[in-house]
C-alpha cells in the first residue's frame, strides 16, 4: 500500500467514529443490556484496572516485577520490528520501563501497573451504539445483497426484508429456547470458527432470528477496513490485538471479558482461537474466555446476585470457504507451527469477496449455522426454563457447584478445573453438531481415493501428485454408500447432515460439488473429463474432507479401509 | 472439612476406608448390599443408596462393572456440592477405547468434583496401620486435600496430579501385570525375567497411555511402578492369586467364577487386544499377556514368544 494511504488508514484507525449526538430512541425496559454499555464503559474498564492492579498488590513483590518485565520486554521486541509511528510513541516509555523496574519499590510499581492497565484496557475496550444497531440490521444485508446482484441495490435498498440473504444462511436448533435463555441469564456463545465471515453471518444471524445482540473481542486487524471497524467500534466489539504477547496485556483482555459477562453482557468468542486452518473440525480449544465466564459465574454466586450463564456451542459449516486457499496452504506450509495471524487473505481482497458471494449466491446455499443445546457451565444441558439438568433428568442448581459445605466458597483452581471439563466437551459437541455438506462427502470420496492409489507416501508428496482421476461411476457408488452410511449415523445421533445430502441422489451430488468447486478457487479442485473426474488441486481436497475426517473409520467401504484409516489418523495427530 | 463421609461397597477395601476415617474423627456412612450386623462405633450401616447422598464426600469401592449402576441410581440424590472419588483399578472397554470410571461418574452423576484414588494400598495395609503413600488423580485439587483429610491420622502419605487418565490407566495395567506376576511365580520364572516382564509392560502401558493423551510419567509413579512393587514384595493382593491359578491351568471362565469380578485384570486383557487390533499400536508384552489370560497360550510359549519380539 501507498505511504500516503496507510498513514490516512492509520488516521482513520485512530478516530473513534461516533454518530452525532441527535436524540436517539428511547430506552425500553426489554432492551438488552448491551444498550446501555457506553454508560457503562468507564467503570468496565475501571473495574479491570482495579482487580489487577489489587491482585498484584498483594502478591509477591517478585511478581509483578517479572510481569512488569514481561511486559516492557515483549512491546520493546514488538514495536522495534514494527517500525511505524504507532511504535516510535511507545517504545520509550517501554524502555524506560525497563531501565527503571529493577530499582522502583514495589509501590512504584504497582502505580506503574495502574497506568498501564488503564491505558490497555482502553484500547481493547469496544463501544455500542444502539442507532449504529439498527442501522447496521437494515443496511448491512442490503449492502451484501446489493454487492453480490449491483444491479438490484436501490430496490433491495429500500425493501425490508433480504430475502436473497435469508435463503442464504439457514438455521438450525433450538433458537426458541435461546431467545428466552437471553432473558434469563447471560449467554456465552462459542461457535466453530473457519472463515472471517463467521462473525458477520452470526451476527446477522442473531439479529434475524430475534437473538440479543453479542460483545465480542475481534482481531485488531479486522479494524483496518474503515467501514468494518466503524461497525465494529459501535456493536460491542473490542479490540484483541495479537501481535502483542505480553501476559499483561492477556489478563487484561480476560479481566475484560470476566467483567463484562459477570455484568450480564451475552458474549461471543471462537474457543478455537484462531480460523480452522486444515478445516478439521476444532479438537483442542482455548480456555481463556471460558475460564472468564466459569469465574463470572462464581464471582456472582459470591456477590449474593447469581446469575444463570448458558454457553451455546454453534457449528458455522459452509460448502464453501472464502479463504480455503490460503488456510490449507497455511496448514501445509506450517505443520503445527502455522501463521496466528494472517493479514492477506481473501478476507480483505474485495474482488475474491464478490466472486465467493456471487458464487455463493448462484449455489443457493451459503451456510448452515447451527445452533447446539445450551450447556451450563458445568456441561449441564438447561432446558426451557433455564434450569441445569442431572442426567437423570433432574433440575439442580448450578451454584452448588461452587459450594463447600452449603456456601459459596472462591476456588481458582476448581473454577480451573470446570474450564476444562468444558475444553474437553466442546469438541465432541462440535464434531456431532456439525452440519455436513456434499461438497464435504464429495471431497472425501475422492481424497480417499486418491490416498488409495499413493500406498506409502506421506502427506506432503500425496498433495503434489497432480492429476489423478476416479472414474465416475466408481465415485457415485462410493459417495452413494457413504451417504447412506451417513443417514444411518445421523438417525443414532452422531451427526448432522444438510439437506441436499439427505434427498439428493449421488450422481447429482458429484454434479453440484464439481460445479462449486469451479469458478471461485484459482483453480477447479476436480473437473469432469470423459467418465472420469480428474482431481486438479489434492490441497483442496483435502481442506474439504478434513471437515469430516474424524468419520472417515465410519465411511470406509472393505476396500478403501486402509486408506481411511490413514486419513483417520491424520485427524487424529492433527 | 470435617462432615461426614460416605463408602460405597461392604468389601474389605471399602471397611479399610470406613475405619480409617473414623479413626481420623469423620462421621461414616457405609452403604452395602449385603445389610451386616457390623455395627461399629460411628459408623451408619444402610442399605438405601440415597443416605449416602448425606455426605459430601462419597468414596466409590464397588468393582468397577458396577460402579456405572450404582452411580447412576446414587446420582438421583447428588448435585454439585457432592465430591466423588473411586479406588477401583479398571476401565469400562468401550468398543476399543477404554473408558475410565471417572468418565462413568461424570455421565452418571451430576458430579464434576471427582477423582481416582491409586497407588500401594491395600485393605490389609490400611487396616494394620503400615506407612504408605497414594496418589489422588483429580482435575480439581480440593479433591486431593478431601482424601488427604480422611486419612489424616493414618500413616499414609497423600499425592495429587491432574493427570486423571494416567492414574486410573496406570492402576488398571498393574492390576494385569500383578497377575502376571503371580503367573510368572506359580510357573517358575525367574525374578530378572519378571522384572523384564514389569518393566517393558509397564512401557507399554505408557505408550498406551501417551495415545490416548496421559502422561508417561504418571506410569512411572506410585499409581503404576510404585503400585507394581507392592505386588512384587507380596502385598497379597487379590490378582496374585489369579496368576497362581492361571499358571495351575485352571481356565479363565472357571477363574472368573472363583474369583468373582473383582479381578479387573482380565477385562483389561480383552480391551487391550482390542486396542492394539484397532490402532495397530506395537505393545509385545502386553498382547501376550492377554493370549496368556485368554488362555491362548500357555507360560513356555509365552516366555518364547516373549523372547522372539525384537526388543523396541
Amino acid at each position: 500500500m501507498r505511504p500516503v494511504l496507510k498513514l490516512l488508514k492509520q488516521r482513520i484507525l485512530q478516530v473513534r467514529p461516533q454518530l452525532p449526538s441527535f436524540p436517539g430512541r428511547a430506552a425500553r425496559a426489554d432492551d438488552p443490556a448491551v444498550f446501555s454499555f457506553n454508560e457503562q464503559r468507564a467503570s468496565v474498564m475501571d473495574s479491570v484496572t482495579r482487580r489487577i492492579v489489587s491482585r498484584y498488590r498483594t502478591r509477591e513483590p517478585q511478581e509483578l516485577l517479572y510481569l512488569l518485565s514481561d511486559a516492557a520486554n515483549t512491546e520493546v521486541r514488538r514495536l522495534s520490528s514494527q517500525k511505524d509511528a504507532e511504535a516510535e510513541l511507545e517504545i520509550s516509555a517501554w524502555r524506560k520501563l525497563l531501565r527503571g523496574n529493577g530499582r522502583m519499590s514495589h509501590d512504584e510499581r504497582v502505580a506503574a501497573l495502574e497506568r498501564i492497565c488503564a491505558r490497555m484496557s482502553g484500547d481493547v475496550a469496544g463501544n455500542f451504539d444502539p442507532r449504529v444497531y439498527g442501522i447496521a440490521l437494515r443496511i448491512v444485508p442490503g449492502l451484501l445483497t446489493g454487492v453480490m446482484s449491483p444491479g438490484t441495490f436501490p430496490r433491495e435498498l429500500v425493501q425490508p426484508g433480504w430475502p436473497q440473504l435469508d435463503a442464504l444462511i439457514r438455521v438450525e436448533g433450538p433458537v426458541e429456547r435461546l431467545r428466552r435463555l437471553a432473558r434469563l441469564g447471560t449467554l456465552i456463545l462459542v461457535p466453530t470458527h473457519s472463515s472471517n465471515l463467521d462473525s458477520v453471518a452470526l451476527g446477522y444471524v442473531l439479529a434475524r432470528e430475534g437473538l440479543p445482540p453479542v460483545v465480542y473481542g475481534a482481531g485488531k486487524n479486522l479494524f483496518t477496513n474503515p467501514i468494518i471497524s466503524f461497525f465494529m467500534h459501535n456493536l460491542g466489539a473490542y479490540r484483541v490485538d495479537r501481535r502483542v504477547q505480553a501476559r499483561l496485556y492477556k489478563e487484561v483482555l480476560k479481566g475484560y471479558s470476566f467483567e463484562i459477562i459477570r455484568r450480564g453482557y451475552h458474549s461471543l468468542f471462537f474457543p478455537g482461537g484462531t480460523r480452522s486452518r486444515s478445516n478439521m473440525v476444532e479438537r483442542h480449544v482455548k480456555l481463556g474466555l471460558a475460564g472468564t465466564a466459569v469465574s463470572a459465574f462464581t464471582e456472582n454466586q459470591l456477590d449474593g446476585a447469581p446469575r444463570p450463564v448458558f454457553f451455546v456451542p454453534i457449528t458455522i459449516n459452509y460448502p464453501l470457504v472464502l479463504e480455503a486457499e490460503t488456510l490449507i496452504d497455511d496448514y501445509l506450509k506450517g505443520a503445527g507451527q502455522s501463521r496466528y495471524i494472517i493479514t492477506d487473505d481473501e478476507f480483505s481482497q474485495v474482488d475474491r469477496m464478490v466472486a465467493f458471494l456471487k458464487k455463493v449466491l448462484v449455489l443457493r446455499n451459503g451456510a448452515v449455522i447451527r445452533f447446539a443445546e445450551p450447556l451450563d457451565p458445568f456441561c449441564n444441558p438447561v432446558d426451557e426454563l433455564g434450569r441445569s439438568l442431572s442426567p437423570s433428568g433432574r433440575a439442580i442448581d448450578p451454584g452448588t457447584y461452587v459450594q463447600q459445605g452449603g456456601r459459596p466458597v472462591a476456588d481458582e483452581l476448581r473454577d480451573m478445573g470446570y474450564t476444562r471439563e468444558l475444553g474437553e466437551l466442546l469438541p465432541s459437541v462440535y464434531r456431532r453438531e456439525t452440519v455436513i455438506l456434499w461438497t464435504h462427502l464429495v471431497a472425501h470420496v475422492l481424497y480417499r481415493y486418491l490416498v488409495l492409489r499413493t500406498p506409502g507416501r506421506d502427506l506432503f508428496t500425496r498433495q503434489r501428485v497432480r492429476d489423478a482421476s476416479m472414474r465416475r461411476d466408481r465415485l457415485d457408488r462410493e459417495v452413494g454408500l457413504a451417504q447412506a452410511k451417513l443417514i444411518e449415523l445421523e438417525q443414532s445421533d452422531r451427526v448432522r447432515l444438510g439437506r441436499a445430502i439427505r434427498s439428493e441422489p449421488p450422481s447429482r451430488l458429484v454434479d453440484e460439488a464439481l460445479e462449486a468447486w469451479s469458478g471461485y478457487h484459482s483453480k477447479p479442485i476436480a473437473v469432469a473429463e470423459g467418465d472420469s473426474v480428474r482431481m486438479l488441486d489434492p490441497n483442496l481436497l483435502l481442506f474439504y474432507q478434513n471437515r469430516i475426517v474424524h468419520l472417515a473409520d465410519d465411511l470406509a467401504t472393505p476396500e478403501t479401509v486402509k486408506a481411511a484409516r490413514i486419513i483417520a489418523a491424520m485427524g487424529e495427530g492433527a | 472439612m470435617s462432615g461426614p463421609v460416605s463408602i460405597l461397597g461392604g468389601g474389605d477395601f471399602g471397611w479399610a476406608l470406613a475405619d480409617a476415617a473414623r479413626r481420623s474423627g469423620r462421621e461414616v456412612i457405609v452403604w452395602t448390599r449385603r445389610a451386616q450386623e457390623q455395627a461399629r462405633e460411628g459408623v451408619t450401616v444402610t442399605e438405601t443408596l440415597a443416605d449416602a447422598a448425606a455426605a459430601d464426600l462419597v468414596f466409590f469401592a464397588v468393582p468397577s462393572p458396577y460402579v456405572g449402576a450404582v452411580a447412576r441410581e446414587l446420582g438421583a440424590h447428588l448435585d454439585g456440592s457432592h465430591r466423588l472419588v473411586h479406588i477401583s483399578r479398571g476401565v469400562v472397554a468401550d468398543k476399543h477405547t477404554p473408558r475410565t470410571l471417572t468418565q462413568v461418574l461424570r455421565e452418571t452423576t451430576p458430579c464434576r468434583r471427582i477423582g481416582a484414588l491409586a497407588g500401594p494400598i491395600v485393605a490389609r495395609a490400611l487396616a494394620e496401620g503400615d506407612a504408605s503413600a497414594g496418589v489422588v488423580g483429580s482435575r480439581f485439587p480440593e479433591i486431593v486435600e478431601a482424601v488427604r483429610d480422611v486419612f489424616a491420622v493414618q500413616r499414609l502419605d497423600v499425592f495429587g496430579t491432574d493427570d486423571v487418565l494416567g492414574v486410573e490407566l496406570a492402576s488398571t495395567m498393574v492390576s494385569l501385570l500383578s497377575m502376571a506376576i503371580g503367573y510368572g511365580l506359580a510357573s517358575g520364572l525367574g525374578p530378572a525375567t519378571l522384572a523384564m516382564v514389569a518393566t517393558r509392560g509397564m512401557n507399554e502401558a505408557a505408550r498406551i497411555g501417551e495415545g490416548l493423551g496421559a502422561r508417561a510419567e504418571t506410569f512411572h509413579g506410585l499409581a503404576g511402578l510404585g503400585d507394581l512393587l507392592a505386588a512384587f514384595a507380596g502385598d497379597g493382593r487379590p490378582e496374585l492369586e489369579v496368576g497362581r491359578l492361571f499358571a495351575a491351568g485352571v481356565t479363565p471362565a472357571e477363574v472368573d467364577k472363583q474369583v468373582g469380578a473383582r479381578i479387573e485384570g482380565l477385562r483389561t486383557a480383552r480391551w487391550i487386544a482390542k486396542y492394539a487390533a484397532h490402532t495397530g499400536a506395537r505393545l509385545p508384552v502386553l498382547q501376550i499377556l492377554a493370549d496368556v489370560f485368554r488362555g491362548r497360550l500357555r507360560a513356555e510359549q509365552a516366555l518364547d514368544a516373549l523372547m522372539a519380539q525384537e526388543v523396541s
